[in-house]
């Protein structure tokens, strides 16, 4: 049976209703992407499901099962766990950074060994960031959001993982919690005319900022995307490769397990941030479009659900998390077709790597969750933490 | 706060309908970003398709160039003179080592020659393609090769593999007239460019060899081949994944070149030299084959292959008995004595009578004193020869002049070039007077008599070749054609002419026999060359003519050679042609500072190469056996002491010590030239 705003009270809580309420496009286009990714992976491998195709659509299957059950919880509890994640999050970020359990890979010192596990704090501080956001947000006012002083406290709560991840550094993850704080921002409210002075501030900062206060790889990827001919067989090579591999591809696409750029390894990082390639190379334009479609659809009915919530809390949280998985699917796409600086950012649900994986589906378990708890009302004011 | 309401619907109002109204925006911008994006895919995939395709398909596959094995070249019976031999060699390729240094540090450990080598292979890995192979080290022996292949797997990038090297199995025989290949230099290139073409890629791929002397470098396009191509799946790291056998072709063998040269003469030739300097041509008289063309000493064209280490070079650059120089082309001599039926010839045209006789008096006046060896007293033409006679052909000379003497020359084939086959031939010099205008001596241009004597005896401005020297032996042996060097048999199968068209000789045979009467003479009984041109094969003998040639000015000093330094002494010349009655070879040798009396140095070896070349003619070995030449007289029995003698080193001592080569102790024979 349906929910609806007149369903009887202690109706809504059953987990058969629940269950029922939630969103099983949002569950079929996930799927579509994961087996779309897990194709991928299997034609890049050789036709192998070693060693990437058969992990990702094992995680993909606890994770969906893992997203299912977080969209059963009641927002309060994320409500009151917000602050709490984002603290241990960025705690664990901060022990990749200064204790020895920091672990360096790719030049950026962004993996977190736990023994039996190594993680990348700095993908999951993305969640904890958007449910800290949307808890401080839903105790403000909207005069607050719009502009005053206590606006420090969103920004600090960007600004510290921020800088930390900057540091790290994973320029890449940096500039997502950046933009995604930003759209969350916008989204609580923000002064029109603050946003303009930011974009200002920001077209007069960045071009020093790239010249002299990055990494000089990270310099490197800005200049090449610039000028990718310049250095076709080292900082070029990549992008060059990408877009052969794009355009080669052409309108249908050489066939599944028959794109030479991807099968004869010309395609760099094909599995991870290039696997979008793989995709356009082998399927052509229809299928690179039907991809495109799919996140745009995705992203759509996500926001949809955001709107529809009762709780500037669901609302807020559910289009943050929204936002950062637009953000990544616009700036990798941009990345692999040469409209962005390779910065390392995964294709959500195609490229494998489980850090990126978990935090995509935790983030559509909380879309989920404000789905099926729409008419849920949140205390405003402290919470149980 | 708990008592305060949950919701102030002025406040959710407010945020509601901002947010719904960012949100509206936000999700237009997402929508148009994919838009963006599905446009950027519109233009790369659908526009600009067909150009990324073909980067794609020139990623995918590779066009690997399979160099051509070189055409052999090959003596007259078929026997190998440049062929190929296998080569295990190791192979960088940059892009595939992880660091250059280190993977050369553990080749060192494996080959240390490659350590000496380093900067050299370092600058050669790094001029390279990036996934082309440079090879660092060609012939290794099995023992390296099985070494290197056992690391291969610690040593990324380098790989082992047999090709095919240029080897020429005779060493130094062949040296001078075959050449030798080498690596293409920048200079090749350059003067390709300069013509004007486009060089062949070939030409830059590492295991090429270029054609640098000789024939291997007048028909190097010839040998060269056709390259052929495999057309090759490759991975990024230019792995081969694949090959496709419909898109490649096999690599063309070059031509192969069959010289008229015989490999017995050529080595003999070469092996009468010892230690002596000069050249040795010989020729079939009937039809100008070239059999042997020989400069000593010679060096071993092997090492050009794979280039000459420096130390080898400068010392052969250095030595003075120059063995990088064709002395059979490119070192042009007086011709001295053996020029003497030269002279004979031009006055038997002038219409002197061969019965004439002329007393020597040991010296000819014409301003000066021209001295002979020896007093002859009366003297026909035949006798001059055997004799060698100085005063004889002088008399005759100058009542001829000097252009009569330079148009026989030149009929005989002296001053001037054959188109044989290998360039940078000098054409030495036939001085006339027409010669002696263009080059006025103090400005005066006029011939001066005093010059008549010299020339009439081969000394002078008059320098000839080796070559030159052969081709006028085979003409006064032929007796009616002007035969013409061949040097290349054939190209690929296909027979090739002589180097020029085959005349007659513009003089009667009768007046030419006179002059083959006097060589006769020499190498009989009391002639000059007497003594060590005796075969041996019975009724098989040889005819000849001997020579010395002045090196220097001796003024009134001692000629003779004895406890002269090499460079001072007499170039020693003998020309000879077999049988006497039927000839069929003619033999030149010219030993530069052999000393004084061409019957010492020149005629034992002239003798030794003439002999296998009569032996080798099954139809003049057909004669000799069924005359039974063991029961013939064999001074060959006692001359093959004078000839190692000759053969080995000609120390002053040593020719001193051999009595019969001296003529101051022998002076009942008159071994002594001119």
């Amino acid at each position: 049976m349906t929910a609806s705003a007149l369903t009887r009270p202690g109706e809504r809580d059953r987990l058969s209703t629940k269950f029922a309420e939630l969103d099983w496009r949002i569950i079929g286009l996930l799927c579509i992407l994961a087996g779309i990714g897990t194709a991928m992976l299997y034609s890049i491998a050789g036709g192998h499901w070693q060693p990437w195709a058969a992990k990702h659509l094992i995680r993909f299957g606890v994770l969906l099962a893992g997203m299912i059950a977080l969209a059963m919880v009641h927002p309060k509890w994320w409500f009151h766990a917000a602050y709490p994640v984002y603290g241990v999050l960025l705690f664990m970020v901060l022990l990749v950074e200064f204790t020895p359990l920091g672990y360096v890979a790719g030049g950026a010192k962004n993996w977190l060994h736990l023994g039996f596990i190594r993680i990348q704090p700095a993908e999951f501080v993305k969640i904890g960031l958007v449910l800290a956001l949307a808890r401080w947000y839903h105790g403000h006012s909207a005069q607050d959001a719009r502009w005053s002083w206590k606006l420090l406290f969103p920004v600090g709560i960007i600004g510290v993982p921020f800088i930390l991840v900057a540091k790290q550094p994973d320029l890449g993850s940096a500039m997502i919690i950046g933009l995604t704080g930003a759209m969350m921002m916008f989204m609580a409210g923000l002064s029109w005319r603050v946003i303009g002075a930011a974009v200002a501030a920001a077209v007069a900062v960045i071009p020093p900022f790239v010249m002299f206060g990055m990494h000089d790889y990270q310099r490197n990827r800005v200049l090449t995307f610039l000028n990718p001919e310049a250095d076709p067989s080292g900082t070029g090579y990549n992008i060059i490769q990408s877009k052969i591999a794009l355009g080669s591809g052409g309108l249908m696409g050489k066939g599944y397990g028959l794109g030479s750029q991807s099968q004869l390894e010309f395609l760099p990082e094909r599995h991870t941030d290039f696997i979008f390639s793989t995709v356009s190379e082998e399927f052509g334009f229809i299928g690179s479009f039907t991809v495109l479609a799919c996140y745009v659809a995705l992203i759509l009915i996500s926001l949809r659900i955001a709107a529809l919530s009762h709780s500037h809390f669901g609302r807020l949280s559910a289009a943050g998390m929204t936002a950062f998985v637009a953000l990544f699917m616009l700036i990798n796409g941009a990345m692999v077709m040469g409209l962005a600086p390779v910065v390392g950012v995964p294709m959500p649900m195609l490229s494998y790597g489980g850090s990126s994986m978990m935090t995509v589906m935790i983030g559509f378990g909380l879309v989920l969750s404000t789905r099926v708890h729409r008419y849920a009302e949140l205390p405003k004011g402290q919470g149980l933490f | 706060m708990s008592s305060e309401p949950h919701i102030f619907f002025s406040d959710v109002n407010e945020r509601q309908g901002s947010f719904l109204r960012r949100t509206m925006l936000m999700g237009g911008a997402t929508a148009l970003g994919g838009l963006a994006l599905v446009g950027r895919l519109a233009h790369l995939q659908l526009f600009k398709s067909e150009e990324f395709a073909t980067l794609a398909t020139r990623n995918q596959f590779n066009f690997r160039q399979v160099p051509p094995p070189r055409g052999l070249i090959k003596d007259r019976n078929g026997v190998v003179i440049a062929g190929n031999r296998p080569s295990f060699r190791v192979l960088v390729v940059r892009d595939e080592t992880k660091d250059l240094d280190q993977t050369l540090d553990l080749l060192g450990q494996l080959l240390p020659d490659t350590l000496e080598r380093r900067r050299t292979i370092i600058r050669e890995v790094n001029a390279a393609p990036r996934f082309s192979p440079v090879p660092v080290k060609s012939d290794l022996t099995w023992e390296e090769f099985s070494k290197v292949n056992l690391h291969a797997a610690e040593l990324p990038g380098v790989m082992a593999d047999m090709n095919e090297a240029r080897y020429y199995p005779h060493g130094g025989a062949y040296a001078h007239v075959v050449g030798y290949v080498a690596k293409v230099s920048d200079r090749d290139v350059q003067a390709i460019r300069d013509k004007g073409e486009q060089p062949p890629s070939i030409l830059f791929n590492p295991g090429f060899r270029i054609g640098r002397q000789g024939i291997e470098r007048s028909l190097d396009l010839d040998l060269r081949g056709v390259e052929g191509g495999r057309k090759v799946e490759v991975n990024a790291r230019g792995r081969v994944v694949a090959e496709d056998i419909a898109g490649s072709r096999p690599a063309v063998q070059g031509s192969e070149v069959v010289l008229t040269l015989d490999n017995d003469i050529q080595q003999r030739a070469l092996e009468v030299f010892g230690e002596e300097a000069g050249s040795i041509v010989v020729m079939d008289v009937r039809n100008g084959d070239i059999l042997a063309m020989v400069s000593a000493p010679s060096f071993d064209p092997n090492l050009f292959v794979s280039g000459v280490p420096g130390p080898i070079y400068r010392a052969w650059a250095d030595y003075e008995r120059r063995p990088l120089l064709d002395k059979a082309l490119t070192g042009v001599f007086a011709p001295g004595s053996t020029f003497k039926p030269v002279t004979g010839l031009a006055a038997l045209a002038k219409g002197i009578d061969p019965n004439r006789r002329i007393t020597c008096t040991g010296g000819f006046y014409l301003g000066r004193r021209f001295a002979c060896h020896a007093t002859h007293g009366p003297q026909d033409m035949r006798d001059a020869i055997k004799n060698s006679c100085n005063v004889y052909f002088m008399t005759v000379a100058t009542e001829i002049g000097p252009d009569a003497i330079a148009d026989v020359a030149r009929n005989m084939g002296f001053g001037q070039t054959f188109d044989i086959g290998i360039g940078g031939q000098k054409p030495g010099l036939v001085p006339d007077r027409e010669w002696r205008r263009r080059n006025p001596v103090r400005g005066d241009a006029n011939w001066y008599p005093g010059e008549t004597p010299s020339y009439a005896i081969g000394q002078g401005a008059l320098t000839v070749n080796a070559l030159q020297l052969a081709v006028y032996t085979s003409r006064l042996a032929n007796g009616r054609q002007a035969v013409m060097p061949r040097l290349i048999k054939s190209v690929g199968g296909v027979e090739q002419p002589p180097s020029g068209d085959l005349r007659e000789l513009p003089y009667p045979p009768e007046l030419l026999a006179v002059l083959r009467d006097g060589m006769n003479r020499v190498t009989d009984v009391g002639g000059t060359g007497f003594r060590n041109s005796q075969l041996g094969l019975g009724a098989v003998r040889m005819a000849g003519k001997t020579g010395t040639a002045q090196a220097r000015n001796y003024g009134s000093g001692s000629r003779k050679s004895a406890g002269r330094p090499w460079a001072e002494k007499d170039h020693n010349l003998f020309i000879a042609y077999a049988p006497i009655d039927d000839p069929r070879y003619a033999v030149a040798v010219i030993v530069q500072h052999g000393g004084m009396g061409g019957g010492t140095a020149g005629a034992p070896r002239a003798r030794e190469v003439m002999k296998v070349a009569l032996l080798k003619d099954p139809e003049i070995r057909r004669r000799i056996e069924q005359a039974g030449f063991a029961e013939t007289e064999d001074p060959g029995a006692h001359e093959a002491g004078v000839l190692e003698d000759a053969a080995s080193d000609t120390t002053p001592a040593a020719a001193a010590e051999a009595p019969l080569i001296t003529p101051a102790e022998a002076p009942g024979t008159p071994e002594a030239p001119q």
